[in-house]
């Protein structure tokens, strides 16, 4: 299996001269084509800027990430669109659809912009809408639809182009546990089913019990890294929880 | 589907900012209707002064552009600001940079097209009503019908397009500038302008009033000699002015704060703590905008007044100025020409002919010593009437007759003078000497009769016939005013009297020359001079001045005044509404607290009722005493009632505009933090 993304000794340091965060600390792993890999640790660890710099959304202040070979922090800005649009999909926490589109056209934006044939856009668009459960909402805007519908057009839209990679940050932080639960099952389906790539930040243990391979940040370094391997979920589960206790912080509670 | 976007955002953001979006749409319907009349034939038609009302609308209108500019620039920013986090989900998706900021573009071309067709057809009906008031001004039958001028038109366009498409390019620029990551996260920002600590706050609050009291006793002192006015000093008012506002407008934040949040008790009364923070670290960052703001009140304040004053002036001249239809006045007393010329070409009602005498002046003219009208007795003179002729002027404008013992005199003056007058009366009694003689004062009149600078200036005495040749003998004689223009003659016709009957009047009126040496451009010439031995006045000529005047000046002002309070009042609005979004969150946090809606619909009230109330503050308190004072150089014509009557109507004017938008403000505020996401 080939390596999809490298993160190389990336560090990202904010602040002024006086005043430095160090929010990521160093930081290396690789990610293989078609790993479903959570990212955990306590608040402000550094899960969201290590996001941000994946997703080019953000700069490192030193280290590379290459996808497929390619290093993204070397990209300039004229190619960054195609590049985002081409590669990228992501999940963000609070949805971020734009509420002047419906969700047909929230999740057709992509591709429009790929100018892709508007025939293959209704059928592409319908497919996976059946596939999530909101064939039934696309002519709504986002405000007349529900928080877990609205995740799930945003993860329509995130995966509409087929991207490499998927990005989520707590993509079931706003969702009942209901809700949540749909949507990680989706993922997961995507994962193994499409083989797509995904790269998830999550507090909580039993959405990262959905993954196969987790790392645990802490104050910007790597501090742990497990494996579903042949783990039932459950197994999986209390293997989080006993590295989370260890982890200290926030979690020590979780059990 | 960018284009179906564009289409979307555009009527969003109409939505958002429809306070904005309408005084944009209305901006341009009064530009249009301006120009629109400005380049009217039928007003260009009305008199030869108009034409000046073309140049006076073609300029304003470019200052006018530039306040719109102003707004538009500052909207355009804070949109931007607002839809940071949807642009950076744009550039997310990987849509290019160029794609996005055209499609800003766009938007905003939908938006001001929009508004412009709007304000076009707005400005075509604001024509016809400004028409009508024109035509019915000048007491011309106007009928309503459909014109339309290119010029205007073209103008119109011309500006919005200029200042529009500067903005966008500008605004385009910055979009294609923007980073991802700054865009994302600019919400989450704190406000990161800690208050900018101003040092010696007290001092220049201090420095910053005595500053403003520095202009209003210049200005007080600068317009207290009359007429003859100093551009130095006023120069110098205005300057301590503007550095006084903008000085008051920076500390001022600095004391909001020490006042409410350095005092504990204060501070946890009710919501104050809140309110006050939000509103001192708004204040802090506003200062700036809201010294322009308060600048601009102040100019078009004291402009509005000034042009009211004007305007009285220039009617009330009339009124004292033009008693009868003609008034001739000869140094011979030779008027058969005048009368046959008048005979012929009009119905005469009443016509009368007297001499005005001539004597030293008397000592009345110490009533008039602090003020302005004492110019108007520059030649040291005084005047009498004797009591037939004034009893037949008196009745050719409908007032009774009166009498007169032979110790007895009356004094006729204009009605601004007469209080002045009185009291004099009232300090040094009640009699006066002229000629070395002692008269009863019997009455003082304010009639208008033409006494300033037809009969007399200011004032003219009126002493019963047997007393004539009395004053005779003291009469000075013609020699020392050499032109001395005694002879009168008033006419009141039954139709008004034309430009061309006026010019056919003054060709009657003789002149004198001899030859005088001078010396010209260094070599020693002779020259001729000439004098004039008449003059005449006439109403109906004047009448078609004034008005043009009076239209003029009327227009230009509630044409620049209007848009400018409109364009600062929107400037508050968007700025308070945009920070709605911020404050959402803040009252949210209120909210889960335990506020109740009113007590929360309160408080918005009390910030956005403070934030408004600010700007025009200072310009209140101080446009009054500069307005009294410049008020000063009117008192000729103009009397203080009426003085206080405009300060009135310009502030009705302006607070009825500015609540407008207030209130406005304050619904659409409430609106934004109520309803949920
Ligand atoms: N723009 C910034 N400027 C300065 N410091 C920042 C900035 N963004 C993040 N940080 C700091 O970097 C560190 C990591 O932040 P990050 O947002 O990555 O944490 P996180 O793991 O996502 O936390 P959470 O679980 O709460 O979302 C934190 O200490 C944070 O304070
Ligand atoms: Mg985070």
């Amino acid at each position: 299996m080939e390596n999809l993304l490298v993160v190389d000794s990336i560090q990202k340091y904010y602040g002024s001269k006086e005043n430095i965060t160090k929010a990521i600390n160093d930081i290396s792993f690789s990610v293989n084509s078609g790993e479903f890999i959570g990212i955990m640790g306590a608040s402000g660890s550094g899960k969201t800027t290590l996001l941000n710099c994946i997703s080019t959304i953000d700069n490192v202040s030193s280290g590379h990430i290459y996808l497929e070979n390619k290093d993204i922090t070397k990209i300039n800005d004229e190619d960054i669109a195609k590049f985002r649009r081409e590669n990228l999909g992501f999940i963000f926490q609070d949805f971020n659809l734009l509420d002047t589109l419906t969700v047909e056209e929230n999740i057709a934006l992509i591709l429009t912009i790929n100018k892709v044939l508007q025939k293959d856009i209704d059928n592409k668009v319908f497919e996976l809408a059946l596939k999530l459960g909101i064939d039934d909402i696309l002519n709504k805007y986002p405000y007349q639809i529900s928080g877990g519908q609205r995740q799930r057009c945003a993860v329509a839209r995130a995966i509409i182009n087929n991207p490499k990679l998927i990005l989520a940050d707590e993509p079931t932080g706003a969702l009942d546990s209901k809700s949540a639960r749909q949507l990680l099952d989706i993922l997961k389906e995507m994962n193994e089913k499409l083989k797509v790539t995904i790269l998830m930040v999550t507090h909580d243990p039993f959405c990262a019990s959905y993954c196969n391979k987790i790392l645990f940040l802490k104050d910007g370094r790597i501090f742990n890294k497990i494996e579903k391997g042949d783990k039932t979920q459950k197994e999986f589960y209390n293997n989080i929880l006993d590295v989370l206790s260890l982890l200290g912080g926030d979690f020590r509670d979780v059990r | 589907m960018l284009g179906k976007l564009s289409f979307r955002n555009a009527k969003r953001q109409a939505l958002n900012y429809i306070i904005y979006f309408i005084t944009v749409t209305i901006s341009i319907g009064l530009i249009f209707s301006f120009n629109f009349l400005a380049f009217s034939k039928d007003v260009s038609e009305l008199s030869n002064q108009m034409e000046y009302f073309k140049q006076v609308i073609v300029i304003l209108s470019i200052i006018i552009a530039f306040s719109i500019a102003w707004l538009i620039n500052y909207t355009m920013k804070f949109i931007l600001e607002k839809r940071s986090k949807e642009f950076a989900i744009y550039q997310i998706l990987g849509i290019e940079k160029k794609d996005i900021s055209s499609m800003f573009v766009k938007e905003n071309i939908i938006i001001g097209a929009i508004a412009l067709m709007f304000g076009i057809l707005l400005g075509m009906f604001l024509y016809q009503v400004l028409i009508s008031i024109v035509m019915n001004i000048f007491k011309q039958p106007y009928q309503i019908n459909i014109v339309f001028s290119y010029k205007a038109l073209l103008l119109t366009i011309l500006y919005f397009v200029l200042i529009y498409g500067i903005i966008i390019l500008k605004n385009r620029k910055k979009i294609k500038k923007s980073k991802v990551y700054e865009l994302l996260y600019s919400e989450k920002q704190n406000e990161n302008h800690v208050m900018r600590k101003v040092k010696y706050n007290k001092i220049i609050f201090a420095f910053s009033v005595i500053l403003l009291l520095v202009s209003i006793f210049v200005v007080k002192y600068t317009f207290s000699f009359g007429s003859n006015v100093s551009f130095n000093l006023v120069l110098i008012a205005l300057i301590s002015l503007i550095v006084g506002i903008y000085l008051f407008y920076i500390s001022i934040s600095g004391f909001i704060l020490d006042f409410y949040i350095n005092n504990k008790r204060r501070k946890y009364k009710n919501s104050n703590m809140f309110l006050y923070r939000n509103l001192a670290s708004k204040v802090n960052t506003m200062s700036i905008t809201m010294s322009t703001l308060a600048v601009m009140f102040v100019i078009i304040i004291i402009g509005l007044n000034i042009s009211m004053l004007m305007n009285n002036m220039l009617n009330n001249e009339m009124e004292i100025l033009y008693p009868f239809e003609i008034m001739i006045s000869t140094t011979d007393g030779d008027f058969t020409k005048y009368k046959e010329y008048i005979k012929k070409n009009s119905d005469v009602v009443n016509m009368h002919e007297y001499k005005i005498y001539t004597i030293e002046q008397t000592p009345l003219i110490e009533a008039l010593k602090d003020t302005s009208l004492r110019d108007r007795k520059y030649n040291k003179v005084d005047n009498v009437i004797k009591l037939s002729d004034y009893n037949k002027l008196r009745e050719m404008i409908g007032y009774s007759s009166v009498e007169l013992s032979n110790d007895e005199i009356i004094v006729n003056t204009i009605s601004t003078a007469s209080n002045y007058i009185n009291k004099y009366i009232k300090e040094n009694g009640n009699y006066i000497t002229a000629c070395n003689k002692k008269y009863k004062i019997k009455q003082v009149e304010d009639i208008n009769l033409g006494q300033l600078g037809f009969n007399g200036f200011v004032y003219f005495f009126v002493v019963n016939d047997n007393e004539i040749e009395f004053i005779k003998e003291n009469e000075i004689s013609s020699d020392y005013l050499s032109n001395n223009l005694e002879y009168k003659l008033v006419v009141n016709t039954k139709e008004k009297t034309t430009q061309a009957f006026y010019d056919d009047l003054c060709s009657y009126i003789k002149t004198y020359h001899f030859p005088q040496v001078g010396i010209y451009d260094g070599i020693e010439k002779e020259y001729d001079v000439e004098i004039s031995l008449g003059n005449v006045l006439s109403r109906g000529q004047r009448i078609g001045e004034t008005k043009s005047f009076y239209t003029i000046i009327s227009f230009s002002a509630i044409y620049v005044s209007l848009i400018l309070i409109m364009i600062s009042a929107t400037l508050l609005a968007i700025q308070q509404l945009s920070e709605s979004e911020k404050y959402k969150y803040r009252y949210k946090v209120l909210k889960d607290l335990g506020m109740d809606e009113m007590d929360m619909n309160k408080i918005i009230f009390k910030q956005i009722f403070i934030y408004f109330l600010l700007p025009i503050l200072i310009p209140v308190l101080i446009s009054v005493p500069i307005v009294l004072s410049i008020g000063n150089i009117f008192t000729l014509a103009v009397t203080y009632k009426e003085i206080i009557k405009n300060i009135c109507f310009v502030f009705g004017i302006f607070f009825l505009v500015y609540s407008i938008y207030f209130v406005a403000t304050d619904v659409q505020f409430e609106k934004n933090i109520n309803e949920e996401i």
